[in-house]
């Protein structure tokens, strides 16, 4: 029986081409945007939250400056001052500290200058955090000797900012020479790749910053709940901003990683929320087209209808007539979309690594492509329910009787 | 006595317009019998179109019985009332009334899907009505392609194909010149004598009415 309504459905569709491709249209669009945003977004938060994962469950982050206030706290040039940063390894269940600063400098390679981020962080301390749990690992040569001026560049230098750069060469710093003793495999993102790290005390040496860090890192000791020793953290830091400086207004944030890991989780949730909410209604708009058409269809279709009533057919069999039609706008709308989107997904995913800010990878996965098909058809068949209906209702006399 | 197919007891069809009611039919009361050929003739606004509706299951009366196949059909619901429709009454109009995206085998094949048959079997009807009908080249024409009369053929297959007891014909050569006119009474009378069909049919021609068993005249909503 269905096998027959299809043909019919499929009949009535080829009767008005124009049409039924446009009402086609609306619902491509609107699933087009729902696939390429989603599979984009989904990329984008797999590979940030990959990226987080990679760090230990133990670790805090010490930022000066609130977190709720991006712009001040990573632009504003605040500083963990070197009391914060003795308060932080004094207090109790830490481990270790390893303070982290970061500057733009001029770096000339072979007669090459270009400005680069130069990470500081303390090697004897935080090598172990860097490849444990910030997975830093050397491509090519070793790790900086201590107190020898020597540095690592990440993955994308030699690639893209100094070319042909290998273990061994020479680089010249703010004007201070050093060697190059090993190249980082890529961490992930091209921010990262893209810098050079120093020890924290040669670091101190190129830009003359002596005291205190842009943030650090503490390692919570076995045993302890890292939630714990972030408050055992506020209390000191408290303390000591209290006493040394007369403040009573904290201005620093301390985070467990896991925290930090929730946060940026939650952000990128509110986006896709967000995403969704807007390309939700551009298929709701398509929806709406469908009805549009099945209303008009069904208008067409009054004789139609009377003569199929006349010869037996049941108000089910028309409802299912006209819902397979509007199914099939949904449906292949759907299937239209899906195929566009990914499309665009997949093209915007090359796109952006061509231009190399960032190692995105669109996420396209059997769910999501038959979300969309079952979403696009739920749509077509709730938009077609109403004329669908209507025509069912309808008196056979009556519609006989249409002209 | 040969038993009844059709029975209409005291039918009255009573439309509403806010204050005021308009009565189409007023009692009437007539019975048909089983493989009979019954004509209704009456001038236009006589309340015959709405007379065909009740014994075409197509409406129900206001008040009164309307037995078909033995069953009171009066008080059933739309779905019912197309369950009859489907199995035991056949139509032709005088429009044809043929789905213009169908073929001519497609046209025929429809009331059987809407009775759910198997469908090698639908086809393998649908073929022998309209070979039956002299329609072997037309079966897979649309109905644009083709005449008046081929097109009431298939109107009369497909009216054919559920198998109905009665059939029912709306001026079915009303809109045919008169030689091929002439040929489809003879199918439909073929239909009545030698297949047993009951048939019921509407028209203004009394040379038509003259084949009938009986004919029924109606006036003023009234059986005059």
């Amino acid at each position: 029986m269905i096998k027959e309504f299809l043909k019919i459905a499929a009949k009535s569709l080829r009767t008005r081409p124009m049409r039924s491709w446009l009402t086609m249209i609306g619902v491509v669009i609107g699933v087009f945007l729902i696939i390429s945003l989603m599979s984009l977004s989904e990329g984008i938060k797999g590979a940030m939250m990959s990226q987080l994962r990679m760090m230990g469950k133990d670790l805090i982050m010490v930022f000066p400056g609130e977190i709720n206030d991006f712009a001040t706290t990573f632009g504003g040039g605040l500083e963990l001052s070197e009391d914060d940063i003795k308060a932080v390894k004094k207090a109790e269940g830490v481990e270790s500290i390893v303070p982290m600063n970061y500057k733009a400098e001029t770096v000339r390679h072979q007669g090459k200058v270009k400005t680069v981020l130069i990470n500081g962080v303390s090697l004897e301390d935080g090598l172990d955090v860097l490849e444990n749990d910030f997975g830093w690992n050397l491509e090519q040569g070793r790790w900086p000797s201590l107190g020898k001026k020597e540095a690592v560049v990440g993955n994308a230098v030699p690639s893209e900012i100094f070319s042909g750069m290998k273990p061994g060469d020479e680089i010249n710093v703010n004007g201070k020479k050093f060697r190059v003793s090993g190249i980082l495999k890529s961490v992930g993102n091209k921010q990262d790749d893209s810098t050079i790290t120093v020890d924290l005390d040669m670091f101190k040496d190129i830009t003359g910053e002596r005291k205190g860090a842009k943030m650090l890192i503490a390692k919570a000791e076995a045993g302890y709940d890292t939630e714990r020793v972030v408050e055992n953290i506020k209390g000191e830091l408290f303390e000591t901003r209290k006493r040394v400086r007369g403040q009573d207004s904290p201005s620093f944030s301390v985070l467990s990683s896991e925290k930090v890991t929730g946060i940026v989780d939650n952000i990128l949730g509110i986006i896709q929320i967000a995403i969704i909410g807007f390309a939700s209604i551009a298929i709701i708009v398509g929806g709406i087209g469908i009805m549009n058409t099945m209303y008009t269809s069904v208008h067409e279709r009054i004789k139609e209808i009377g003569i199929m009533k006349a010869v037996g057919a049941k108000n089910k069999a028309i409802t299912t007539i006209f819902l397979i039609e509007s199914g099939f706008f949904g449906l292949f709308g759907g299937l239209g979309g899906i195929i566009l989107g990914l499309v665009a997904a997949k093209g915007a995913e090359l796109a952006i690594r061509a231009t190399g800010s960032m190692y995105l990878k669109a996420s396209i996965t059997p769910q999501l492509v038959i979300f969309g098909l079952i979403f696009s058809f739920l749509v077509g068949c709730i938009a077609g329910y109403l004329p669908s209906r209507s025509a069912a209702k309808m008196s056979p006399v009556e519609a006989l009787r249409y002209e | 006595m040969a038993e009844d197919i059709l029975r209409l007891e005291d039918i009255w069809k009573i439309y509403e317009f806010g204050q005021t009611s308009l009565a189409v039919l007023k009692g009437i009361s007539f019975s048909v019998d089983k493989g009979s050929f019954v004509a209704i003739m009456g001038p236009s606004g006589s309340g015959k179109s709405t007379l065909l509706h009740m014994i075409g299951a197509l409406d129900t009366p206001t008040k009164g019985k309307v037995y078909i196949a033995g069953k009171d059909i009066s008080r059933y619901s739309e779905d019912e009332l197309a369950g009859i429709r489907g199995k035991n009454i056949g139509f032709v109009f005088q429009q044809f009334n043929l789905f213009p995206n169908l073929t001519a085998q497609e046209n025929v094949i429809l009331p059987m899907v809407f009775q759910k048959s198997p469908e090698k079997e639908r086809v393998k009807r649908a073929r022998e009505l309209l070979f039956s009908l002299g329609l072997e080249d037309r079966i897979h024409h649309r109905p644009a392609e083709l005449s008046g009369g081929e097109k009431q053929r298939i109107a009369i297959a497909r009216a054919l194909a559920n198998d109905p007891e009665i059939i029912v014909a709306d001026e079915p050569t009303g809109n045919l010149d008169s030689e091929t006119g002439k040929k489809i009474m003879e199918v439909l009378r073929t239909l009545n004598k030698e297949e047993g069909k009951t048939l019921i049919l509407v028209t203004h021609d009394p040379n038509i009415a003259k084949l009938a068993e009986k004919t029924i005249h109606i006036k003023d909503g009234k059986i005059q």
